[in-house]
């Protein structure tokens, strides 16, 4: 007995710090959140009630809308490029002869453990328009003078490319976890029949892998839903709000011009959102438990 | 045994592979050779490949433009602390989750992992409030103290811990090893590729970090890496040499340093599927 109840105090002892910490640093920020956006506060003067002012306002502010518009082609520019390429790496790396691949999927991965911040000012340098890599490429095929980052029709296109360079390595890996999974055996009774390499590919390797594909899918749009340092490191929203994505919108409206209350209401509603995919992914990853 | 396909096949699968690696690590290779090029030969047209000058001229230059070596012993200060908390805080948390049985421990263990569905956006605003509270804005505490412990770490953790057999806490139970005793002589021990892997994790996110102290540290001298050399100074802008010296500063010892530990990388992201 002694002992069970020495056991029960080693519990909560062990468990004490690290719940302190997220109670006071992670929960009650989110809980301050929602009592914030209900306010009109800029921490200078106090909090005022508003009810759901900041809400309202947030649904009629054309801004508000296009910073989602700008997130929602964010999102569906790199989602799909990124987790083929990602897909195509880890099918390179998993061919049974090929030798190094070790060495190649840490040349791959680089990117992934790099500080996006860096990369972003190396790639402001990449996409400079008169002396830059990216257009002295494209003069090759006659396309000149294309200011990335400062034409509002290139900018985000620019930060696109940038975001999925940064991550088909990590998609990579997750695939090749994937793949791996898979018994070699189906392809050798598939060779055995005839099957070609794009049978293949098609009847075994894209249904068998297809949990793994859905959990890459949903990790890579929650990403790119929260996509902040490339933009505020290359275009800081800019030209002409082009690049604004919710997250450089809500840190612009907190930091720059002190509309906590306001900022709170984005915070919720991309909280709600986050929430929603969350339990998406989680659906999905249980799923991909059973398969296996 | 299957037969390997034919040469030109392999030839063109490789030559593939190198092309990839290549390009994938191009803007990191650029970065290098224009860090040891004149400001001319940076906007020559063609681009050469070939760097053009053999010293460190310009990381000297950019050392003394920006407090850049200043910004390392603050980030390497920032990023050890919040490793070292979390090696203790996380690990203490997932032997009571993984090892002990208390009621409440399921609960415990939600509460913890659900901070995972909190991105740090949206906690932003309130935990600037909070911190400036407390009186960390430009200090170190705003960026170690919030970040003692981690969902992914105790998870990770957790998942180690329990695939420890429980025979081997057993004869130092029948010697009336407390809990604690057990944790700190038998599990902590066994775990150290856990913990290794988690260190790693948690240092190179912390070194890496550029939205957090872009909000909380407003003083020069006290920035990290990341922000500080993506900042603009008066100048600094065109100075692509500079900017290069300096953010190879930032990345090169990073990725050759990646290039000892990247098996635990590469691996604790496929068993945990969590973590970027």
């Amino acid at each position: 007995m002694r002992r069970r109840t020495r056991e029960v105090f080693t519990g909560w002892l062990t468990v004490t710090p690290a719940l302190v910490v997220q109670v006071i640093f992670i929960y009650l920020p989110l809980i301050w959140a929602f009592y914030v956006s209900l306010h009109s506060w800029n921490m200078i003067r106090p909090m005022r009630w508003v009810g759901f002012d900041n809400y309202i306002r947030m649904f009629e502010t054309p801004d508000f809308w296009n910073s989602l518009w700008v997130t929602t082609l964010y999102i569906a520019g790199t989602v799909i490029p990124s987790v083929v390429i990602g897909l195509f790496l880890a099918m390179l790396l998993n061919i049974e002869w090929l030798k190094g691949k070790g060495v190649f999927r840490t040349l791959f991965y680089i990117p992934v453990i790099t500080s996006m911040a860096a990369a972003a000012v190396v790639w402001g340098w990449l996409y400079e328009p008169n002396f830059g890599l990216v257009n002295y490429f494209l003069s090759w095929f006659g396309v000149t003078n294309i200011k990335w980052l400062s034409d509002p029709n290139y900018a985000l296109l620019a930060l696109i490319i940038v975001g999925v360079w940064k991550r088909v390595g990590y998609n990579m890996v997750l695939f090749l976890a994937g793949l791996q999974t898979i018994p070699r055996t189906y392809y050798e009774a598939a060779e055995i029949d005839g099957a070609t390499p794009w049978d293949k590919f098609k009847n075994i390797t894209l249904p068998l892998l297809s949990p793994t594909t859905l959990f890459v899918v949903i990790m890579q749009f929650i990403a790119s839903f929260r996509v902040f340092v490339s933009v505020s490191v290359m275009t800081r929203g800019g030209p002409a709000k082009s690049t604004q994505v919710i997250t450089y919108y809500l840190y612009e409206n907190a930091f720059r011009y002190l509309k906590f209350g306001y900022a709170s209401a984005i915070a919720v509603f991309m909280f709600a959102l986050m929430v929603v995919l969350t339990l998406v992914q989680f659906r999905i990853s249980k799923k991909r438990v059973h398969y296996s | 045994m299957r037969r390997k396909p034919h040469i030109i096949v392999r030839a063109i699968v490789i030559l593939v592979v190198l092309f990839v690696a290549i390009m994938i690590n191009l803007p990191f290779i650029w970065m290098l050779v224009t860090s040891f090029k004149t400001e001319d030969a940076a906007f020559a047209i063609p681009p050469s490949f070939l760097p053009t000058i053999f010293d460190l001229r310009n990381f000297v230059k950019a050392f003394q433009l920006i407090p850049l070596s200043q910004y390392v012993v603050n980030t390497l200060f920032v990023a050890l602390s919040v490793t070292f908390l979390q090696l203790v805080f996380n690990s203490l948390a997932a032997f009571g989750l993984a090892r002990l049985r208390f009621r409440g421990s399921n609960v415990i263990f939600m509460i913890l992992i659900g901070t995972l569905m909190v991105p740090p956006e949206v906690t932003m605003v309130p935990l600037y409030v909070i911190v400036k509270q407390f009186g960390f804005i430009n200090k170190y505490e705003a960026l170690i103290i919030p970040f003692m412990s981690s969902a992914f770490g105790i998870f990770l953790l957790r998942q180690f811990f329990m695939g420890i057999p429980r025979e081997l806490e057993e004869a130092a139970i029948i010697d009336g090893a407390s809990r604690m005793k057990i944790f700190f002589t038998i599990i902590l021990p066994l775990s150290k590729p856990a913990l290794y892997t988690m260190a790693l994790y948690t240092f190179l996110a912390h070194w890496n970090e550029y939205m957090w102290p872009l909000i909380v540290i407003n003083d020069a001298k006290k920035q990290m890496i990341q922000v500080g050399i993506s900042q603009f100074v008066s100048g600094w802008e065109t100075q692509w040499t500079l900017r290069m010296a300096a953010s190879t500063t930032a990345v090169l010892p990073i990725i050759v340093f990646f290039f000892f530990v990247q098996r635990q990388f590469v691996e604790g992201i496929s068993i945990s599927g969590l973590k970027e």
